[in-house]
């Protein structure tokens, strides 16, 4: 670790399967917390997957797996919070491994997530808000366009992240009750803003604001931790 | 002995789920040790040890849900449990264990007379650092030990407290005359069947639920309701509501009449605008007035601020500003806090008399039901049809008795029955 504030950026090119990125994550954290690494933030796509939270209920998974498989996803049930939800192509997954400091606020390290989130969709031009009366989240009206779903390891060091929908094919959404909400949707940059907007055009600028949001000055990791997210397939 | 609490994890983060225990009882555990899972509305996470021992008890079951601060498990870690260190006597009392004086075991040299006065943070310091209060001589007014003796005691600064354990504040202090009740009771399990749907609870119905149990767990309340009649308010609206709507772009309806002759009963009777904090009273000089909205996600209570200093016509754009945000989902966090004093309006919906729930920590609530025509006796002993309703208030009858709660509704109905309201409305 050098400069205070100095924190680690993983940026893989192209998609990287989610077993292996969460191992890697849980690795990352785990190494955080002992003080080996600093902070750390992960961003990345996924192939197709629908992730289920402690929360999610087996009813909320709309299509069962051999379907979901016969579509080329997966189905893979995690230790974050929340209930369902979906990870694929076009979206932008954040994963900050933060360590939260002596007073963990796990609320204010949410709002500060969902502030650099907001902010970039912002200055993109979209118009979005939090939601505090329905759920955790970037939200455009009652369409959500970016998922947010966290957990702590030892009560402070941050695991999991964000999924910020950017051209997402959104039709896989019918696939789940997303985020166990049944009566709200799930919406796109692309779609709120009425053209293409790529997890390419959108990860600098969701690096700007992670930085200014959470104090960072991020610079690359080191080759040995970066390579652990080289791209392999899951196994269904 | 070392009482492991629901930490807390931010401040808006008020209760927690044991999702699982990672130790049981009689395991023994390192300092850091992950001991239980918990899962919050917001965020799950592991739950690390404070300290290195055995864990002698679980407090609650798994897949319980419990305030922030509920002792939930307890280690021995060799510490004496003298008393000195034992946790707040209220999250002991809200999970129906014994109230224990906290007296100290052994007998403790008088070293001044403030010396066994403690302050929460000395007490949650020595605890840390594993320093015995008893042998420590205090530097502070009276004898008092202070943090920087114990620090000193404990031999200079050392590493930091385990984090996500730092000692929550002590959860609101609840009066002993009133009867532990479990936070989150356990209905009669009944599964859903063939011919029923389900779906979970949304967070704010949640949320809500929460509320309105507190509220009747933790309140004396009580109930009064006068009779007011408006015939000249439904004569003055019949006869004011296009001009007033053509001016100001709000419809007129009768809630802003109320709220402002509640404010100005308030005003008068500042006790009932007030609120109990530990064992004092609180009274806002100003009046906040919460207005109960239902919307699609169920109820919420957006405040107008400073209501006493604004007139009717102030008030209804204000009522009209806040419910379409609600609905539209556009209430900022401090458009719905501070409430000083809380109307509810089913009227609209048809209801004759209501008894609502206290909106905590306001000392009532009033009801605006519905106005309708009924034969009354006038003077002169005649009877004839007026426009007549029932104003109503649930009162917290800890902060407030019968008397006070009657003349202040008998003022309410006064202003509504004398008052020119005319003028008040800019017309």
């Amino acid at each position: 670790m050098s400069d205070a504030g100095s924190a680690w950026l993983v940026t893989p090119a192209g998609p990287v399967g989610y077993d292996r990125a969460n191992e890697a994550m849980h690795t990352l954290a785990e190494r955080r917390l002992a003080g080996e690494i600093p902070d750390t933030v992960i961003l990345l796509e996924h192939p197709p997957v629908f992730t289920a939270g402690r929360r999610a209920r087996v009813e909320e998974l709309l299509w069962d797996e051999p379907s979901v498989e016969a579509r080329g996803g997966l189905v893979r049930r995690i230790d974050r919070g929340g209930s369902f939800t979906f990870h694929g192509p076009g979206q932008l997954v954040g994963y900050p491994i933060l360590g939260l400091g002596t007073k963990p606020d796990a609320g204010a390290y949410l709002r500060s997530l969902e502030e650099a989130v907001i902010r970039t969709c912002t200055s993109l031009g979209a118009e979005v808000t939090r939601r505090d009366d329905v759920q955790t989240g970037v939200w455009a009206g009652d369409e959500k366009v970016c998922a947010i779903g966290v957990r702590l390891l030892r009560a402070r060091v941050t695991l999991h992240g964000f999924a910020l929908n950017c051209d997402t094919d959104l039709a896989w959404f019918d696939g789940i009750v997303a985020c166990g909400l049944p009566d709200h949707g799930v919406t796109s940059l692309s779609r709120l803003l009425g053209r293409d907007v790529t997890v390419g055009e959108v990860r600098p600028i969701v690096e700007r604001h992670l930085a200014d949001v959470f104090g960072l000055a991020f610079e690359p990791a080191p080759v040995d931790c970066a390579r652990v997210f080289d791209s392999v397939a899951d196994v269904a | 002995m070392t009482s492991i609490q629901m930490p807390q994890l931010g401040e808006t983060i008020v209760e927690g789920t044991i999702l699982k225990w990672l130790k049981q009882e009689g395991e023994a555990v390192a300092a850091d040790e992950p001991l239980f899972e918990i899962s919050t509305d917001k965020v799950d996470t592991e739950v690390p040890s404070p300290v290195a021992g055995t864990v002698t008890k679980l407090l609650v079951a798994e897949g319980a849900t419990v305030p922030v601060g509920t002792a939930v498990m307890e280690i021995d870690d060799g510490s004496a449990s003298d008393g000195l260190s034992a946790p707040p006597a209220s999250s002991e009392r809200s999970m129906g264990a014994a109230v224990v004086a906290e007296t100290p075991a052994g007998p403790v040299p008088d070293r001044g007379p403030r010396s066994q006065i403690l302050s929460p943070i000395v007490r949650r310091l020595a605890k840390e650092r594993g320093v015995d209060l008893a042998t420590v001589a205090g530097t502070g007014e009276g004898g008092r030990i202070t943090k920087a003796d114990v620090l000193a005691a404990a031999g200079g600064p050392t590493p930091a407290a385990p984090l996500g354990m730092v000692a929550p504040p002590a959860p609101a202090v609840t009066p002993a005359s009133i009867p532990a009740t479990p936070v989150v009771p356990v209905p009669p399990s009944v599964p859903a069947g063939a011919g029923e749907d389900v779906q979970p609870m949304s967070h704010i119905r949640r949320a809500i639920a929460g509320h309105m149990l507190a509220s009747v767990n933790q309140t004396a309340r009580a109930w009064t309701m006068v009779e007011v009649n408006v015939e000249r308010l439904v004569r003055l609206r019949a006869a004011a509501k296009d001009g007033f709507q053509e001016k100001y772009g709000v419809k007129l309806t009768y809630l802003p009449m109320v709220t402002r002759a509640t404010a100005d009963a308030l005003r008068e009777f500042p006790l009932v605008n007030s609120r109990m904090q530990g064992e004092d009273i609180v009274t806002p000089r100003s009046v906040n007035m919460g207005i109960a909205v239902s919307y699609d996600a169920g109820l919420i209570v957006p405040v107008i601020k400073g209501v006493d200093a604004m007139n009717t016509a102030g008030i209804a754009r204000a009522i009209a500003d806040l419910a379409a945000r609600a609905r539209a989902h556009q209430l900022q966090p401090e458009d719905v806090q501070g409430a000083t004093f809380t109307i509810t309006n089913p009227g609209p919906f048809g209801s004759l008399i209501s008894v609502p729930i206290i909106n905590q920590p306001n000392a009532g609530i009033l009801s605006l039901d519905a106005i309708h025509k009924r034969p009354v006796v006038v003077e002169g002993d005649a009877i004839a049809v007026r426009h007549m309703v029932y104003i109503s208030m649930s009162w917290d009858h800890r902060l407030i008795d019968g008397e006070l709660a009657t003349r202040f509704l008998a003022r309410v109905k006064h202003n509504l029955e004398t008052w020119d309201f005319a003028e008040d409305l800019g017309l």
